[in-house]
């Protein structure tokens, strides 16, 4: 491919100035993150003698794998200093862990890729492939004879921040947004420490918890301990209750308390009170989101109260009635509500089918039972007077069976 | 440079005073289960260095020279916990395996370079284990024919099959065979105090043969393939910076466990071997050599403790390099990805077992000479390896605030300076020779 310019394939590459005399050795790509897609060349580490002196793009007339020439015969040598979003392309990106935002996949850089785009130098692109990588560790002429194999766009790219700039993913790349939180979470799972840190706190909040819910328990379970107990706490009161709980419940007693301690007194003790709950029945499995309304509410009302509750519409398949004391009436399903007249009072839209209970204490087995009958997509829980306490659905189910599911010996299932 | 140096440690957010008291109040009575949970990665790679190829060093040390050099055994028992420590560290903190970490810092030819060793020292390091589970099993009149190919089968069912825990909890029932060399040394009844002096009072002549040994020792203790293993094991458990302290304790547990391993089958070979001046040139001799002077039964525990910590090692290896190459190449690498998602990482853990074992059933292939080619790879690997590592620990953009400060380097840089001691005074006594 003609154009692209390898980085690795530039050290060691002689630098000349326009009479054609040799300045220095390239050592390096200097190029700053920052705005656009593409980031600028802003110029390179030169070898000269013992001295690594800095040469402004702008003085560059040309790069190229045999030979770099300088616009002018006169050349001025700086020291090399860093400048914030400035990094050094062979040293601090090849061979760092990068986001192949496009595959969603974490990546080794093996190579880098500048051309020339209206007349400057950009970085366009990363190459991942094994010959790339095989290429620099031979002799250098190889190293220069460029193939690129598997290249992705810079533009596809989230790098992360370097010691001692600092960049980071504030500004999370645009794309990562598009992305799904499962695939998210399989980032998160294949990144080192710190660049894990940085792509989760570079996350909306929201999205970071919807992220949290699709991790696998245990890089759940380090995310939280590794994360300051603040951060922890306003990720856990961000998720569903039910998962919030089931997270907290995989750490030690004192990483525990730490992120209850921080969270808001109100949004701890609800977690607190179902953590009480054993992780296998029915109050431990249940969400606590209920939409719950009364026999003398309109339609139309109780669908300005759904629309409240929006953030929550995945927890929510039905609306429970209750009475005056607050006794489970009557589970009303969604699709009833749509096809009622808006002037309707819910109250006439209550009768059989009864919706299927269980209580706070009902073992798993007993729940998978009640749902298979019922046909239904969720049941609701109550306590020994009918209160209704919570709603477990059918995913919820799945979601304790699917634990024990790929452990294939006994211990395995915890 | 005008920005502060960003770390992992500057992201993180002041802890809420009322928080750490919690956490201080509540420390001691959450220590045992954490210790529990966090147990494995310093254990298991300790122990798997109670090898066939190290209990054959060890057997070696005591029956030439007696209680003499079990000084030697301290040192490397000392350096042990240095090193595996500061492995399990830096891939706790860092997130990454060590062959990631050293291409990022040191660059792609070092990286390969180094992992291209590991691998032919892991290759050959692994048929040793084959060798002695062949040796071993041989000791009981089982054809090597049957045992090598069903313990391949085993260790491989056992890794890929079992998943992360399952490999784990079987392995550290396993290592409970180590129990066998103690109970050896103690039916040798060996003379205490001797045993006491020769542990404390350095003491060496200074001859080809002692060196070779001592080296040995070291070389055979302080695995590349271990350090490798366990800082890729701590990434794979998840660990936390929380969880160091407990690693700490959990390395300290299996270093010393293996030296007082390696200790009791160095005793059992004095009290007996060195005492008759028998010599002994590997593990199963050792054990047949045991049985007239100290029974039956010492013949055969060692002989099962040989099986059993071979089998250990030979899980470990092919697992430990798989992690290696698909660290150095950026392909996914975890016991719970599919095989399709991660090729390179199980066809690495397929080569190193079959060619591993294919070595000790091909007739007519010099498996002596292997074994003594990947002793010495083994020794030449460590020191760029303990460089590399010492360079990593040091280095602030990847350690942040757990990074070794010049003190706490001291003790690194005096072990990698015995060790290029050793490793050079035999370079020079080979080239006298």
């Amino acid at each position: 491919m003609d154009g692209l310019i390898s980085v690795a394939g530039l050290t060691g590459v002689v630098l000349r100035n326009a009479d054609g005399a040799e300045v220095g050795r390239i050592a390096d790509v200097v190029a700053r993150w920052g705005v656009g897609s593409y980031p600028a060349v802003t110029g390179l580490v030169v070898r000269v003698g013992a001295r690594q002196a800095f040469v402004h793009a702008e003085q560059v007339a040309e790069l190229a794998a045999d030979g770099a020439r300088l616009d002018s015969a006169r050349l001025d040598l700086r020291e090399f200093v860093r400048r914030p979003g400035e990094v050094l392309l062979r040293h601090d990106v090849i061979d760092h862990q990068l986001v192949d935002v496009d595959g969603a996949r974490v990546v080794r850089a093996s190579d880098l890729y500048v051309a020339r785009v209206d007349d400057r130098y950009r970085l366009v692109g990363v190459d991942v492939g094994m010959r790339a990588f095989l290429r620099r560790i031979g002799p250098a002429r190889l190293r220069r004879s460029v193939v690129p194999e598997r290249v992705i766009d810079w533009g596809d790219v989230a790098p992360f921040s370097l010691p001692g700039a600092p960049v980071r993913l504030r500004t999370p790349h645009e794309r990562l947004r598009e992305l799904q939180p499962g695939e998210l979470a399989d980032l998160l799972e294949d990144l080192g420490r710190s660049e894990r840190h940085e792509l989760l706190t570079a996350l909306a909040p929201d999205t970071a918890a919807d992220v949290l819910e699709e991790m696998d328990q245990d890089d759940l379970t380090e995310m939280l301990r590794d994360a300051a107990p603040s951060l922890a706490a306003d990720l856990l009161g961000r998720m569903e209750p039910d998962e919030a709980v089931d997270a907290l419940r995989s750490l030690a007693d004192d990483d525990r308390d730490a992120i209850l301690t921080a969270m808001p007194t109100e949004t701890a003790d609800h977690l607190t009170g179902l953590l009480a709950y054993p992780k296998r029945e029915a109050g431990g499995i249940m969400t606590t989101h209920l939409v719950m309304v009364h026999a003398a509410d309109t339609v139309a009302g109780v669908r300005a109260v759904l629309r409240e509750r929006r953030a929550h519409s995945e927890d929510v398949d039905a609306v429970v009635v209750v009475d005056e004391d607050g006794r489970l009436l009557d589970d009303v399903p969604l699709f009833d509500l749509l096809v009622a007249d808006g002037g309707v009072l819910v109250g006439s839209l209550v009768g059989p089918p009864w919706p299927a209970t269980v209580t706070v204490d009902a073992d798993l087995d007993r729940v998978v039972d009640k749902l298979i009958a019922n046909r239904g997509s969720s049941l609701l829980v109550v306590d020994g007077s009918g209160h209704p306490l919570g709603r477990i659905l059918a995913d919820d189910v799945l979601d304790v069976l699917a634990a024990t599911r790929g452990r294939r010996w006994p211990w395995q299932q915890r | 440079m005008t920005a502060q140096p960003q770390t992992p440690s500057d992201t993180r957010h002041p802890p809420v005073a009322g928080v750490e008291n919690a956490r201080r109040r509540r420390g001691r009575h959450v220590r045992l289960s954490m210790l529990l949970a966090v147990v494995g990665p310093g254990l298991l790679a300790g122990l798997s260095d109670d090898d066939p190829a190290g209990i054959t060093t060890y057997s070696v040390l005591g029956a030439r020279h007696g209680y003499q050099l079990l000084w030697v055994l301290l040192v490397s028992t000392i350096a042990l916990i240095l090193f595996q420590d500061l492995g399990a560290r830096i891939g706790v903190v860092t997130g990454q395996g060590i062959a990631g970490l050293v291409r990022q810092r040191y660059g792609a030819r070092a990286a390969t370079v180094a992992i291209v060793a590991l691998v032919v020292a892991n290759v050959g390091t692994t048929a040793a284990e084959f060798a002695g589970i062949a040796a071993g099993a041989e000791l009981f009149g089982v054809s090597r024919y049957l045992a090598v190919p069903a313990a391949a089968l085993l260790v491989s069912a056992l890794v890929l099959q079992g998943g992360f825990r399952g490999v784990q909890r079987v392995l550290l029932a396993l290592s409970a065979v180590f129990i066998a060399y103690i109970a050896a040394g103690i039916l040798s009844h060996p003379d205490w105090g001797a045993a006491a002096r020769g542990l404390v009072v350095p003491t060496m002549p200074f001859t080809r043969d002692t060196v070779i040994i001592a080296t040995a020792t070291l070389g055979t203790t302080l695995a590349p393939w271990g350090l490798a293993f366990i800082q890729s094991y701590a990434v794979d458990k998840r660990l936390t910076t929380a969880d160091l302290p407990y690693l700490r304790v959990d390395v300290i547990t299996g270093a010393v466990l293996t030296g007082v391993i390696g200790l009791f089958v160095v005793v059992a070979c004095a009290a007996t071997l060195h005492q008759q001046g028998a010599t002994v040139t590997d593990a199963a001799q050792a054990a047949q050599a045991l049985e007239p002077l100290a029974g039956r039964l010492a013949r055969d525990l060692f002989a099962a403790g040989l099986i059993g910590a071979a089998l250990l090692a030979a899980s470990i290896l092919p697992l430990s390099t798989s992690y290696a190459v698909a660290d150095l190449t950026g392909r996914p690498a975890a016991l719970d990805d599919a095989v399709r998602d991660a090729p390179l990482f199980y066809a690495t853990f397929a080569a190193v077992t079959v060619v591993g074992a294919g070595l000790v059933l091909v007739p007519g292939v010099p498996l002596i000479s292997v074994l003594v080619l990947t002793q010495v790879l083994n020794a030449i690997l460590l020191l760029p390896l303990l460089a590399f590592m010492y360079g990593i620990a040091r280095d602030h953009g990847l350690m942040g605030r757990y990074r070794a400060t010049r003190a706490a380097a001291g003790p690194y840089l005096v072990a990698i300076a015995a060790i290029t001691l050793c490793i050079a005074a035999l370079g020079v006594m080979e080239v006298a020779r």
